[in-house]
């Protein structure tokens, strides 16, 4: 052998070709694997029964037609909750990052709150307000001399209302970020020339914000079309479905029409990939004339008095989106049966007994706990590795790894658990029904967030560091252990923190591939819902919230430490 | 009107019973090492009651997998009454309706994996199919003679009734007087219904029975009326109790008697109709799986849910209240007998499994899917 040819095998296998190319492979097994199946299923034609299929053909899709009302309720709740959405998000970005209302930091952070309460606590709560009958507004509503009810939450708008609550939260973080990266003399100048706030809002603000919030508009309307806990509990009572319920109702029924729901889902999928595509596009378009080479310092605008009327706005969000679900979980959880007006007999405690007692709490809860912890642990390493791959390594096909990892981006949740419980069943290694399975699918449908989150951070970091080590000799795995993760360190707490908050609200996915050696708490909280009574679900809502609180507490606390180590 | 006959266990009926039996592996059942250790070794009693399983080893093995499709509580009242009995052998289970277990279980198997011991379904169609294909082990209990012929599987050893959960009309006493309430099936199609009526999902196995049985007694042209009525659909009992008892509906097109029992002692405002044409009844079926992972568990587990012992849990437990058909069963926590109620079976089981499409497909169109 000779000296070149050594050389030429060194540089082959060198320890970045093959970290690189492993964790490639085994994101593309990940999201490819499951994708597979869900197409097979869903171009299969033949008997039902028969796996693999023994006929292929269009039928599933052109039977799509059947659903009219179907397709048409999803259009409807996704397009009136992205605007719902945008609405608050906008006014919320608007007021928290260019005004100078009171609290401003406290509601900043108040804002990421709906986020970890999940949209699922949402529902729950808004059912028990908002029902028409039952429901404690409207009960308040009859008592205060109104006719039959004020509100009906079980309504496509009602839906979109409890789903743009939660995403509303989504919609801010974009919507601020860009309006944070504004240059304020551009408002200022317009105020100078006398134009009013209100003028200068809608003539400088709003057109400088339009990309970023149509941006942000593209990636919550696909959110919403994927979006299936709010429309499962509100929807159902009304008959009112949109795809994703759907699709879960008609898998769950004997015998199964798998190949339907499975059209369901690869043509979601496909109107999602197609919304998520053009998301990028306009990101990337990069048309924001608001960051420049000219240093600026976002300043916010004093609006004067109007700053309470602002404030007033404020503490009404976080009020409809946080303290009143809460509050009425707590109140529900503490009856027999819930009402606005209970007697004295019908408090009772009995509800968390009964939780305490239940697979859902006992082990659920555990196993979630877990879940996140694994999941967020192997995931920062993972998708640390996919960020740097895919943003730093030269190594040919990274372009064609970011379109793989943020696959699962454009396929719901649920959507993707089939395809995944198909695949995994059939696996040689006996990991269907057990926590490794939900491992693995929590890992698989988290790549876009915990790699999109790292590389934010990433790119961010001036490549010449890397190379000025590389120049002094230091090997990869050295420049990448003393000098890349280092600087990574808080981009990584923040991505685990995600994930793991992620991963221990999930649905979608779990509901599907759960066992019974590795049940979660978030679809114990829907199976719940079906099969026991809106108190006791209420309790195992607010004892899910709680014990996610008290985590995140300590995790939080942990990271400080660990952060405000000196870095060697 | 669909009855069922009632039969006493006879030496005929137990002579028949053997006769099954023996010609099992005759008839294309693979040839049974548990039957075989049934017929050639005495049954012990524990607790109170006869088994052929293995009780040493069944704690040996340690676990008991249940997959079942009563709600969550009701799931884990079930497996907590025989972990209490025997509690070196744990329990876990994964609960989903009818429909769903049953496509769970098949897509397990036929991908070889093989993690269920014991398997409950509240429709008697799966649980034949599923005897056809040879998933249930074929384990005849010490029990079994004390159950009529008809509430066992034929040939015997596959599954039995571990209770019957009937249904009639149900209402909200503050939304709806006596004097308004149904008293028929056919009231529950009077108009003033519209809307304000609920009944279950396709997936209920209970929910297909009812839809059998009344088409039968009614005509087609019944549950056409009853889609006219937009009713609220949802998965379980007490979904439709806690709407009820709250009035987000009226009444409830099939009130099961052990929700009206649990909400009753709620304290909640409801009232139960029982038609005089009968209530609609679904067996609910339990069976050892085959290839169980623990198979003596799974035994022992089937001789503790046919016993006396067992089936008092059953019928006692407020997540539960089945109805027994053991013969020497006592009243129900209401003091009613389950044989005091006239029910309304399907008389025809063949025919009633192969109408099963007929009926996705209609209820589901009545319900928008």
């Amino acid at each position: 052998m000779t000296v070149s040819t050594v050389e030429s095998a060194r540089t082959w296998f060198s320890a970045q070709k093959i970290a690189g190319y492993g964790v490639a492979a085994v994101a593309a097994v990940f999201v490819l694997y499951p994708v597979y199946f869900l197409l097979q299923a869903a171009f299969d034609v033949g008997d039902p029964q028969v796996r693999p299929p023994t006929a292929y053909g269009l039928d599933n899709f052109s039977g799509l037609f059947q659903f009219p009302q179907i397709l048409l309720n999803t259009l409807n709740v996704s397009l009136a909750a992205t605007v719902m959405a945008l609405v608050f998000g906008f006014v919320m970005a608007w007021i928290l990052a260019r005004t100078n209302v009171p609290g401003r930091r406290l509601f900043e952070q108040l804002m990421a709150v709906p986020y970890y309460l999940t949209p699922l606590l949402g529902a729950l709560a808004w059912s028990l307000l908002g029902s028409p009958e039952s429901g404690f507004i409207n009960q308040i509503w009859r008592a205060l001399g109104g006719h039959d009810h004020l509100i009906d939450i079980n309504t496509g708008y009602g839906i979109a209302w409890v789903m743009a609550l939660f995403e509303g939260s989504v919609a801010f973080v974009m919507i601020a970020a860009v309006m944070k990266s504004m240059d304020p003399s551009l408002e200022e100048a317009s105020q100078v020339i006398g134009a009013s706030r209100l003028r200068t809002m809608l003539r400088i603000t709003l057109p400088l914000v339009v990309p970023g919030v149509l941006g942000a508009a593209i990636f919550v309307f696909a959110e919403m079309l994927g979006s299936f806990a709010v429309a499962l509990v509100l929807g159902l009572p009304n008959r009112y479905y949109v795809v994703t319920t759907a699709i879960y109702q008609l898998v769950q029924q004997y015998p199964p029409k798998i190949q339907t729901a499975a059209a369901m889902g690869v043509s979601l999928f496909a109107v999602m990939f197609v919304m998520l595509f053009l998301y990028r596009r306009i990101v990337m378009a990069g048309s924001y004339v608001t960051i420049t080479g000219k240093a600026f310092r976002p300043r916010v605008a004093d609006v004067g008095p109007l700053r309470y009327v602002l404030l007033g706005v404020c503490v009404f969000y976080v009020f409809v989106a946080v303290a009143l679900p809460l509050a009425t979980l707590l109140y529900a959880s503490v009856q027999k049966i819930a009402v606005a007006f209970p007697t004295a007999g019908n408090w009772t405690l009995d509800n968390f007994r009964t939780a305490m007692s239940m697979n859902a709490v006992r082990s659920a809860l555990g196993n979630s706990l877990l879940l996140g912890f694994g999941t967020a642990t192997i995931g920062v390493v993972l998708m640390g590795l996919l960020a740097w791959l895919i943003y730093r390594s030269r190594l040919p096909a990274s372009g064609v790894m970011e379109y793989v990892v943020m696959f699962p981006q454009a396929v719901p949740r649920l959507v993707f658990a089939f395809g995944m419980m198909w695949a995994w069943v059939v696996f040689p290694i006996p990991i269907y029904g057990t926590l490794w399975l939900l491992l693995i699918a929590y890992i698989t449908v988290f790549l876009p967030l915990g790699v999109r989150t790292i590389a934010g951070v990433m790119l961010q970091i001036d490549k010449s560091l890397e190379e000025c080590a590389q120049m002094c000799g230091a090997s990869w795995a050295f420049r990448v252990r003393t000098v890349t993760v280092p600087l990574l360190v808080p981009g990584l707490v923040a991505a685990w923190l995600l994930l793991f908050i992620a991963s221990v609200r999930e649905l979608g996915a779990s509901i599907l591939l759960m066992g019974p050696h590795s049940k979660v708490i978030t679809p114990s909280i829907v199976e719940s819902w079906f099969g026991t009574s809106s108190e006791l679900t209420a309790t195992l809502a607010l004892i899910q919230t709680l014990v996610v609180a008290i985590a995140m507490i300590v995790l939080v606390a942990v990271t400080r430490r660990v952060g405000a180590q000196p870095v060697d | 009107m669909a009855g069922i006959k009632n039969r006493n266990v006879t030496r005929r009926t137990l002579l028949k019973i053997g006769g099954a039996i023996s010609a099992a592996p005759f008839v294309g059942f693979p040839a049974p090492g548990v039957l075989a250790q049934g017929q050639t070794k005495s049954p012990t009693k524990v607790l109170d009651f006869m088994t052929n399983a293995d009780v040493a080893k069944a704690e040996q093995e340690g676990q008991l997998v249940f997959y079942c499709h009563e709600n969550e509580p009701g799931t884990a009242g079930i497996v907590e009454g025989f972990h209490k009995d025997f509690p070196k052998i744990n329990t876990s289970y994964v609960r989903a309706q009818t429909g769903a277990l049953y496509n769970k279980i098949l897509s397990e198997r036929s991908a070889g994996r093989f993690d269920v011991d014991v398997i409950q379904l509240s429709d008697l169609a799966p649980a034949v199919d599923f005897q056809k294909k040879g998933g249930y082990e074929q384990y005849v209990s010490p029990e079994s003679p004390a159950y009529k012929a008809e509430h066992l599987s034929s040939p015997v050893g596959s599954f039995f009734w571990t209770g019957v959960d009937p249904a009639g009309i149900a209402y909200n006493k503050a939304k709806v007087t006596p004097s308004e309430a149904p008293k028929t099936w056919q009231d529950i199609l009077n108009p003033r219904w519209k809307g304000v009526i609920s009944c279950k999902i396709s997936a209920s196995g209970l929910q297909f029975v009812q839809w059998y049985a009344l088409r039968k007694l009614y005509g087609p042209g019944f549950w056409k009326e009853f889609a006219k009525q937009n009713p609220h659909a949802f998965d379980s009992r007490v979904q439709l109790f806690d709407r009820l008892a709250k009035g987000d509906d009226k009444i409830t097109a099939i009130g099961e008697y052990p929700a009206y029992i649990l909400f009753k002692e709620k304290g909640a405002n409801v009232e139960f109709v029982a038609p005089p044409d009968g209530l609609v009844a679904t067996p609910l079926i339990v069976g050892a799986v085959s290839k169980a992972p623990h198979p003596e568990a799974a035994k022992l587990f089937v001789d503790w849910a046919m016993s006396k012992r067992g089936q008092a849990w059953y019928q006692t437990n407020p997540n539960l209240y089945y109805g027994s058909v053991r013969t020497d069963a006592p009243p129900m926590p209401t003091g009613v007998r389950l044989s005091e109620f006239k029910l309304l079976y399907p008389a025809d089981w063949d025919d009633y499994a192969n109408q099963r499409d007929v009926f996705s497909k209609e209820w589901n169109g009545m319900l928008g899917l």
